[in-house]
């Protein structure tokens, strides 16, 4: 089986991420070539054939143009599979793909069992195991689902690549993320305080260990009614309703209107002395310990990973 | 102007799900059902267009059984001019590309100027049918937009990247667009809009892929494995740390 | 002797003294009417609304409240001194009145005279003490205006105008009288019937016959103006408020108490509801402006201002009385502001203690309706997403609806869907339905059935939000729906009583509900177990404890239940310690008028606010008998920071301990 990787460039980067493709590829066990509109002074470390079209040609973002790059090295290498990530450049290119080559295209994927793709289903509640009946598969991955043990190694080999072809569409710079004004709605990992962190000097800690995870940090409504969390960091229907990735509940018992505004999180986790506070009942994991020994702990192993 | 939005009617995620008989798709009993949550955003950003250019004649699509209606009715009092709805009792087994054949099969003789949908479904999530519609039309499509401004025939937007930058994206007109959450406001339809929507005009139109059959089928329908399963841990507190460190490696995306 | 008096004495009764007596009376009686019918012009620009029905009970209410000043005097102080001077006042009024229906007709046209002998002294006397009893009352009641100014208490030209008056037209009927007595009745066994007028005359027995005489007549004509003037002025002054909130008690709602009006959505003719221009109100609602005297007993009461928030019901009353005097174009929402709106919690405090029959809530809840149903405009985009909530799953909350049921699994109970041969219905409400500290409330409740032996069944995935928060939130299109989806589905089981534990629920199902046709017998839980346990059905094994208890608003003030649940708590052996507001005076939770569902964003927390309230009493528990206050006062023990200290509780929760 062949496989073409498409790794991403953006803001003069070649992005971390292309190296759950390889961890894909690996995965699979299957030959593998890599595509980017990048740059040569930002080589993928990858061992095989890198197809690299000039970012400062082709631009960041010009998907009529990328598309159509892609489509020449395919028709070339004629891979059984296209993998992108799943991500902002993946699924606005990869359908474009799809429909061009007249293949299926399987989006998210979070892993392949008995060598057939799962996809999830309703925010993850169910999952899909996916048979296609087309030659050629465009595959997008779903961040994080797979990721190499090792740091990569080794030097592609490049293949540089041109096309006459030009789009409509233009991307004509980038707006930097907000500071300051905090939108925990967009948030993928937040650490909460609730009345369990004790006094307000404790929702430090509650703050580095968001850090620490690269996210933001909420609250519950008594905290935030005690004035120790701005009001702009309610959790909770009364607040904001958040879906992030990893949502970490410190000393919450869970009221209705906090668990409401979320238990749609993707993965939750308790930190609680009560067992059967009603938290437990939406968290993957409830972790059974004192917020003040256990928070300062945890938030330096991370740190130290 | 014309304008088209596409939306669909999906269950609410916080329903009970079950896997129905034919094993390949949720069961429809017990569920509630709403307007896909991004596809508010798409209907919105159209009736604020119209609001703006005032001369706009605003279109909206779904596809589903005959109970779809209901949602449409929604973007109908949010704003829309007439319904169009795909009778297709079938449509939880088409996948993406069947669906984008049907929506361009509609759209392709019609002029739409800008057509908006939802960044993906909140129940299938697969994020194609959007540009797969501009791509069987030929014209540009950009996705995952959260800023939306036209002038002149051309927009601009500003797409969503991961870790919250956006990029700035200008187009000419026709083109599809994809709408990300936060985009606006969706708002709240008034109660005369309400009535109003009850008396719109509301086509109804038998599927039609174009002779654009399946690429894929089910093999397995299921639940996940609980992740961590409602996992309890208790002991030292430095093994503990250890502990969910491993979990979250294991589990989520967030520390890889 | 006989004891009686010359009236006219020194004034004469000729011609010209009646001429232009009466020619001036007519003067004020037709300022007074021009004045009110230019002000009832005002009032036309309102909605109609009928207020004349159950006439008798109507006129008996206003002779309450009027002659009895029952409302008046619920507020000690202030309220005791107005109702004494009041009475005092209402006293003088009537003798000047026997004085001239003596003088001016049945002594003048039928030689009869009833100011004489025993009567007269007794007339004299009262007349006398009522005099003094009103200047002490005006002068306590100036004092307080002026002196000690209680915080919010709004003063203006008025109100000078009211106290200056009033004292002139007092002393100058003391000095009247004092002249009078001084030439004619000094010595004789009358004057003592006349203390106050007594004292007077003495201090003025020096000025001598001609100059009492001269000071008499001039102070004659002059009270006689003052009175005169008083009578005009009616209209055009706070004085008002004789005529208007003496007739406001005959207009008042007749309840139910809290019912808000059904607004018809059929009427495809309708295209505007709710109120953004005053011509959207009802009349009613521009005259209880004018029947406003400013007292403030609402603005002390109310849970939003008394916590910093921009509503206050007497404010907002008269911004309405202001624009339909001066700018009845002007935009309603804008006058008012929507802060102030979206504060009310429609704890019905307000409404309850005013002593001029105003209707606060339905003017909120009317702009609420307009901003909501004509804007799509809340107070939050919090409250918009359980609104649609609401509409995809039945519950504010957003918990999937089928699971609505699941509390219930293995306790015993079934769903009407699977066994419709029940004794009653249990309506669980959502908080009882989905939240877990309810939910301890609900089990509690049908352990307590079961042990008195009573068959009940729940609606489980059929229920839904009865609609109330959403209604009183303003959108009454939603409201509608659940009502009659909710109305239809009971119906359908041929269901005969129905017991909530959710006094919002019951509030609505016993009365809201009534509009869709829906009578069937509801019960509040307190209510219902008190009739458990007194019929002997329930046997509870009394326990000692120290408690305090929360009237919410929605049974206390709402229906009157302030007993049932005490009851209860003592016949479970409970001491209650009451909060300094409790019964009808009680302080909200935060939680009404759909404010469940909304942040609160604005100044002090209500709900800690209350909770400090019961840490007050010593008490280590608070029982409620409410989801809603129980919510909030789980939330405030936290944000108060004494969860070691006091512990909400439900009543049924401390009866089912004690089976």
């Amino acid at each position: 089986m062949k496989t073409l990787l498409v790794a991403e460039f953006r803001e003069g980067k070649l992005r971390a991420e292309y190296t759950q493709l390889i961890a894909f590829a690996q995965q699979q066990q299957t030959e593998a070539a890599m595509f980017v509109v990048g740059s040569s002074a930002e080589l993928p470390r990858f061992n095989g054939t890198l197809y690299l079209a000039d970012v400062a040609q082709y631009g960041e973002y010009n998907p009529t143009v990328h598309k159509q790059l892609l489509l020449e090295i395919i028709a070339k290498e004629q891979p059984e599979q296209i993998v992108f990530l799943h991500s902002s450049y993946g699924w606005d290119l990869a359908p474009r793909i799809a429909v061009a080559l007249k293949a299926a295209q399987i989006a998210e994927v979070v892993a392949i069992e008995e060598g057939l793709p799962v996809i999830p289903v309703c925010n993850a509640k169910l999952r899909r195991k996916i048979k296609v009946t087309t030659t050629q598969t465009v595959l997008t991955l779903q961040a994080g689902a797979f990721g190499l043990d090792e740091e990569p190694a080794g030097t592609p080999t490049v293949v540089s690549i041109e096309t006459a072809a030009s789009g409509k569409v233009q991307c004509t710079g980038y707006e930097a993320a907000t500071i300051g004004g905090v939108d925990l709605t967009k948030a993928e990992v937040i650490v909460s305080a609730g009345r369990g962190v004790g006094k307000p000097e404790n929702v430090a800690m509650v703050q580095a260990l968001a850090q620490a995870l690269g996210g933001e940090y909420g609250a519950s409504r008594p905290v935030v009614d005690s004035g120790w969390v701005d009001h702009n960091r309610q959790v909770g229907t009364t607040g904001s309703t958040v879906t992030p990735k990893l949502y970490v509940a410190c000393g919450i018992s869970g009221a209705i209107q906090h668990l409401a505004g979320m238990k749609k999180s993707d993965f939750i986790v308790a930190i609680n002395t009560d067992k059967d506070a009603p938290i437990g009942e939406v968290a993957n994991v409830l972790v059974v310990a004192d917020l003040k020994q256990f928070l300062p702990v945890l938030t330096e192993k991370l740190k130290a990973r | 102007m014309k304008i088209l939005i596409c939306i669909k009617q999906v269950p609410d995620m916080e329903s009970k799900f079950k896997i129905n008989g034919e094993g390949n798709w949720y069961d429809r009993a017990d569920l509630a059902w709403r307007m896909n949550e991004y596809d508010e955003y798409a209907v919105e950003q159209g009736v604020r267009l119209k609001e703006q250019v005032k001369d706009a004649d605003l279109t909206v699509l779904c596809i589903g059984p005959d109970q779809v209606t209901e949602t449409m009715k929604k973007a109908l009092a949010m704003g829309c001019d007439r319904g169009v709805h795909i009778a297709d009792a079938d449509s939880y087994k088409r996948e993406p590309i069947e669906i984008a054949s049907m929506i361009a099969g509609f759209a392709k003789d019609k002029n739409f100027d800008i057509i908006f949908t939802g960044m993906q479904s909140q129940d299938r999530g697969s994020a194609q049918v959007g540009v797969m519609v501009a791509e069987l039309l030929g014209i540009p499509a950009i996705t995952t937009i959260v800023g939306f401004a036209f002038d002149n025939g051309t927009v601009q937007v500003k797409r969503e990247l991961e870790g919250g930058s956006k990029a700035l994206v200008s187009s000419p007109t026709p083109i599809v667009l994809t709408c990300q959450l936060g985009l606006n406001t969706p708002r709240y339809p008034t109660l005369p809009n309400i009535m109003k929507a009850k008396k719109k005009e509301l086509l109804s139109l038998s599927p039609d892929t174009g002779g654009i059959g399946p690429r894929q089928e089910t093999a397995a329908f299921y639940f996940p494995e609980k992740k961590g399963g409602g996992l309890v841990l208790e002991g030292d507190v430095a093994e503990l740390a250890d502990k969910l460190i491993q979990l979250l490696k294991e589990k989520t995306g967030v520390l890889a | 002797m006989e004891f009686t008096r010359e009236i006219y004495w020194n004034v004469g009764h000729g011609f010209t003294t009646l001429a232009p007596m009466y020619g001036l009376l007519l003067v004020a009686l037709t300022v007074f009417v021009l004045g009110f019918l230019k002000r009832i012009k005002v009032y036309r620009l309102g909605q109609p609304l009928d207020r004349t029905s159950q006439r008798g009970e109507r006129i008996k209410l206003m002779l309450e409240n009027v002659l009895l000043q029952t409302k008046v005097f619920r507020v000690p102080g202030s309220g005791t001194a107005h109702a004494l001077f009041f009475w005092s006042f209402f006293v003088l009024v009537i003798g000047t009145s026997l004085i001239v229906a003596q003088a001016d007709f049945t002594d003048l046209f039928f030689g009869v005279k009833f100011l004489k002998g025993t009567f007269y002294k007794l007339f004299s006397l009262t007349l006398d003490l009522a005099g003094m009893v009103a200047i002490v009352m005006l002068a306590g009641l100036l004092v307080r205006r002026y002196l000690v100014r209680p915080e919010g208490l709004v003063t203006k030209g008025d109100d000078a105008l009211m106290h200056g008056l009033l004292f002139a037209i007092l002393i100058t009927g003391f000095l009247i009288e004092g002249a009078r007595m001084a030439v004619t009745e000094m010595g004789t066994p009358l004057a003592g019937w006349s203390p106050v007028g007594l004292v007077v005359a003495k201090l003025l027995t020096g000025v001598g016959e001609p100059g009492l005489r001269t000071l008499h007549i001039g102070l004659w004509w002059f009270h006689l103006l003052l009175a005169l003037g008083f009578v005009a002025v009616i209209p055009f002054s706070k004085f008002r408020h004789i005529v208007t909130t003496s007739a406001n008690a005959f207009l008042a709602d007749r309840g139910p108490t809290g019912k808000l009006t059904t607004v018809n959505l059929e009427d495809e003719n309708t295209e505007k509801f709710g109120a953004n221009e005053l011509t959207d109100l009802r009349w009613k609602d521009i005259f209880d402006a004018d029947a406003c005297t400013l007292c403030k007993r609402c603005q002390d009461r109310c849970p939003a201002f008394t916590t910093g928030k921009p509503l206050s019901p007497m404010r907002l009353v008269n911004q309405i009385g202001e624009i339909a005097f001066t700018d009845p174009q002007a935009n309603l929402i804008d006058t008012i502001g929507r802060e102030a709106i979206w504060a009310c919690t429609t704890c019905r405090a307000c409404q309850d203690i005013c002593p001029a029959s105003i209707e606060h809530v339905d003017k909120i809840i009317e702009m609420r309706r307009n901003l909501v149903l004509m804007e799509g405009e809340f107070p939050g985009d919090e409250v918009m997403a359980a609104m649609e909530q609401t509409e995809v799953n039945g519950n504010p909350l957003g918990m999937g609806y089928a699971s609505r049921g699941d509390w219930a699994i293995d306790l015993g109970i079934k769903t009407l869907a699977e066994d419709s041969e029940v004794d009653l219905l249990y309506f669980v409400g959502c908080y009882a339905s989905f939240d877990k500290r309810n939910i301890a409330v609900a089990k509690s409740f049908v352990k307590l059935c079961q042990a008195a032996g009573v068959k009940i069944g729940i609606l489980g995935k059929e229920e839904k939000c009865c609609g109330e928060p959403m209604r009183k939130m303003g959108n009454e299109y939603l409201y509608q729906t659940l009502a009659m989806e909710t109305v239809e589905i009971i119906k359908g089981y041929g269901v005969k009583k129905i017991v909530t534990t959710c006094p919002h629920c019951f509030n609505t199902l016993t009365k809201d509900y009534r509009d869709f046709d829906f009578d069937i017998e509801v019960l509040s839980h307190a209510v219902f177990l008190e009739q458990l346990i007194a019929s002997g059905r329930l046997p509870i094994k009394a326990e000692s404890f120290a408690c305090t208890y929360h009237d919410s608003c929605y049974l206390g003030r709402h229906n009157d239940i302030y007993d049932a649940p005490r009851n209860l708590i003592r016949a479970a052996g409970g001491q209650i310690t009451e909060m300094a507001k409790h019964r009808d005076q009680a302080f909200c939770c935060s939680a009404g008028g759909g404010r469940i569902m909304a942040e609160e964003k604005l100044g002090e927390r209500i709900n800690i606010k209350r909770i400090q309230m019961a840490v007050a009493t010593g008490a280590n528990q608070l029982l409620s008998n409410c989801p809603f206050c129980l919510t909030m006062f789980e939330d405030g023990v936290k944000g108060a920071n004494v969860e070691e200290q006091v512990r909400p509780r439900d009543i049924a929760e401390i009866l089912a301990e004690r089976l």
